[in-house]
């Protein structure tokens, strides 16, 4: 670690410079390379090691991270579990050291990690507001002046002298934000702090974390509440598998992280989703996305017509088939679910026959982000099960933007609306 | 890059060890020392407040170890089990003060492991003063000796023990014997965190140790009994303070001179493995 100081001002606060990081899951193997680690750091020999380096048993956490983030900006760090987002956060705060690359900050660093850490349960509130302080870096005079506030904040003015065992995980979570709220760093890093409280609470802790971006705070905010980014973030960063696969606006990176949410592999026709079928020989064959003109494609704008061919292949005749269709979002769950049987359509199959049966949405009304299909085939009743393809048919919708501050439409669908005044 | 171009404080982590610009180590271990004392204090006081709110006896549990040790060892003598030999002060007030200072110096050996576990959650995602965590070790230690100086107090009174003007170097011996002992478990905290068996082994190690160290016994000044001093690192810091206390000399200045001078070194060499552990431990804690 260095540190130095020179004139002149730049608004660049952080800079990851190629950064690599590399873990061992296993136990023993991890303990040995702790060893042969310290005795590299305490005889100075510590070097740069990237993917080329890995011993038995590591693999590479954060694979040449690249980015910068500059002041008053808000980075939303998004990715799926293990994707490499908590890593990076505490390489950032200093907590890991890099294998190899650099990152150079310029200012204080705060952080919002696990809230209401260091909290005693048999001490009081109060006496708890000081320690969590503390241990945040918040100085003693510091939380003397704005101890009322914290307090106003968590809205636990009426148990502030109680012991904190008594209080619910909510309460615990409420106080251990408002503490961290008055942190005053240069980048400020939260990592799945944002679901305390109720809704009323949360929409408190975003416009606070807003103004603060205001104020020229920079924040990076790893959480996998998409829905609400957009209140707060002005960018995004999308990890998967230890790499940044997107560096950029946050629409575009929401959209990203949904596929990575278990779509991606499917999109881009790496992997199979497990399916489940009978020991008949009826099953779907493949479900193909096309525009309204049947060009196959996967990205769609909210309100285009999208058209889900389905084809069905039997070694048997059958009659009255039947298909469910179910539309999942990989952040949502199941968003809806329809049935050939609902619009009273049934179709046969004679022996050794492949039916095409077309799905078509008109003028979808979803919003940004990434969908795709469970579909199932039954026979004229539901007990008679032969066939199902779960995460196909994985399409996205791109654009309009969405807006989550009041300013236009959010959600994960557009209905149909009118305003009125009078 | 730009970024170094600023009048804020521009900070750079890579994969280099810390320990190749040993100015700027020490630079920094002496700044997070003196911007984590509020935080060591705000521990301390958390620690110390939590830990007797829900006892009924509160702050006698800190007498009780060494009085119920102390009785013990007292017991054991008066039934013959033992001989102190001739040691020229009450046996009680001698065993009872060694007792202190040996419970003292085996806190110090195992508090940098024991604090750094307590604290794992903490350590792990929090970018805290590393170097506050051992000032908190060390308030402990502290606090529990004086608590036991309150003990001994009326004990010297009450056998009678006039104090001479050389117990006014105790304290200072004292605090080296806690600095030396600390050094040790400094030292010794990277590979315990690793491996459990040095916390193990130390749990186990201790009682041994104890009686090899001439707490219970009158030391010897010839051989081989004197290997007891000199080759054993509690020995010599202990038993010349407790000489200091109790008969205002001691047999034992050469080795705990020795030992006194390297008591320093030690603790900062401690603090810098400490340092640079830290990174490696913490990624261990956190996969």
């Amino acid at each position: 670690m260095i540190h130095s100081a020179t004139s002149n001002t730049d608004d660049l606060i952080l800079n990851v410079d190629h950064v690599w990081k590399m873990y061992c899951r296993n136990l023993k193997l991890s303990m040995r390379y702790g060893v042969q680690d310290l005795a590299r750091e305490v005889l100075g020999k510590g070097r740069d090691r990237t993917q080329a380096d890995l011993r038995p048993g590591e693999f590479c956490a954060v694979k040449d991270a690249h980015f910068q983030v500059r002041s008053g900006e808000c980075l939303a760090m998004l990715g799926p579990n293990g994707a490499g987002k908590s890593s990076m956060l505490k390489l950032i705060n200093g907590l890991l050291k890099p294998d190899a690359g650099a990152i150079t900050i310029r200012g204080s660093v705060g952080a919002m990690i696990e809230l209401g850490t260091g909290f005693n349960p048999i001490l009081s509130g109060r006496e708890n507001v000081y320690v969590n302080g503390s241990i945040l870096g918040i100085s003693k005079s510091e939380i003397d002046k704005r101890f009322e506030e914290v307090v106003e904040f968590a809205e636990l003015g009426h148990v502030i002298d109680t012991p904190i065992m008594t209080y619910s995980t909510g309460m615990k979570m409420r106080l251990g934000f408002s503490i961290g709220a008055n942190l005053r760093p240069k980048l400020l890093l939260i990592d799945e702090v944002l679901a305390v409280g109720d809704v009323g609470f949360r929409m408190k802790c975003f416009a606070h974390l807003r103004k603060l971006v205001e104020d020229g705070v920079c924040i990076i905010l790893v959480t996998h509440a998409v829905g609400m980014l957009s209140r707060v973030a002005t960018r995004s960063i999308v990890f998967d598998q230890g790499s940044i696969i997107h560096n950029g606006d946050l629409e575009t990176g929401c959209v990203v992280y949904e596929e990575t949410m278990g779509a991606s592999d499917r999109i881009s026709g790496k992997s199979q989703m497990p399916s489940s079928t009978t020991a008949t020989g009826t099953a779907i064959k493949s479900t193909t996305i096309t525009n309204q003109n049947g060009v196959a494609t996967r990205e769609f704008e909210t309100g285009e017509d999208i058209l889900v061919k389905i084809e069905v292949q039997s070694d048997s005749a059958l009659d009255d088939l039947n298909l469910v269709a179910a539309l999942w979002s990989p952040v949502h769950g199941r968003i809806a679910s329809m049935s050939t049987a609902n619009q009273n359509v049934t179709f046969s199959a004679s022996a050794d026959s492949t039916i095409a049966v077309t799905l078509r949405f008109k003028q979808v009304p979803l919003l940004l982000g990434a969908y795709h299909f469970n579909v199932s085939l039954y026979g004229p009743v539901p007990t008679e099960f032969y066939h199902r393809l779960t995460g196909v048919g994985n399409f996205r919708i791109i654009g309009p933007p969405t807006c989550s501050l009041g300013r236009g439409i959010n959600g994960i669908v557009k209905i149909n609306h009118q305003w009125k005044i009078g | 890059m730009s970024i170094n171009n600023s009048t804020d404080k521009v900070t750079t982590y890579s994969a280099q060890s810390e320990i190749c610009s040993p100015h700027q180590l020490l630079n920094d271990i002496i700044s997070d020392t003196w911007n984590g004392r509020d935080l060591a204090w705000r521990l301390f006081l958390r620690n110390v407040r939590g830990m007797y709110r829900q006892t009924l006896l509160g702050l006698f549990w800190a007498f009780l170890p060494p009085i119920a040790n102390t009785s013990v060892w007292i017991f054991l003598r008066q039934q013959g089990v033992f001989s102190t030999g001739d040691i020229g002060v009450n046996a009680t007030l001698y065993i009872l003060t060694g007792m202190i200072l040996w419970q003292s110096f085996s806190e110090t050996v195992q508090m940098p492991l024991k604090i750094l576990n307590q604290n794992r959650s903490m350590i792990s995602k929090l970018r805290i003063s590393r170097e506050s965590l051992v000032m908190l070790g060390l308030g402990e230690v502290f606090f529990n000796l004086m608590i036991r100086v309150l003990l001994l107090l009326p004990a010297l009174l009450w056998f009678g023990v006039s104090l001479s003007w050389v117990v006014l170097w105790a304290p200072l011996t004292i605090v080296l014997m806690v600095l030396w002992g600390t050094g040790i478990g400094l030292l010794l905290m990277p590979i315990g965190t690793l491996y459990q068996d040095v916390g193990k082994f130390l749990q186990l190690a201790l009682p041994f140790w104890m009686i090899i160290t001439p707490i219970i016994y009158l030391a010897s000044d010839t051989f081989p009994g004197i290997l007891l001093v000199w080759l054993n690192p509690a020995s010599p810091l202990l038993l010349f303070s407790r000489d200091l206390i109790l008969l205002g000399s001691s047999n034992f200045w050469i080795p705990a001179i020795l030992v006194g001078t390297m008591a320093i070194p030690m603790f900062l060499l401690g603090m810098i493995v400490f340092r640079v552990a830290i990174p490696v431990l913490v990624e261990r804690m956190s996969t």
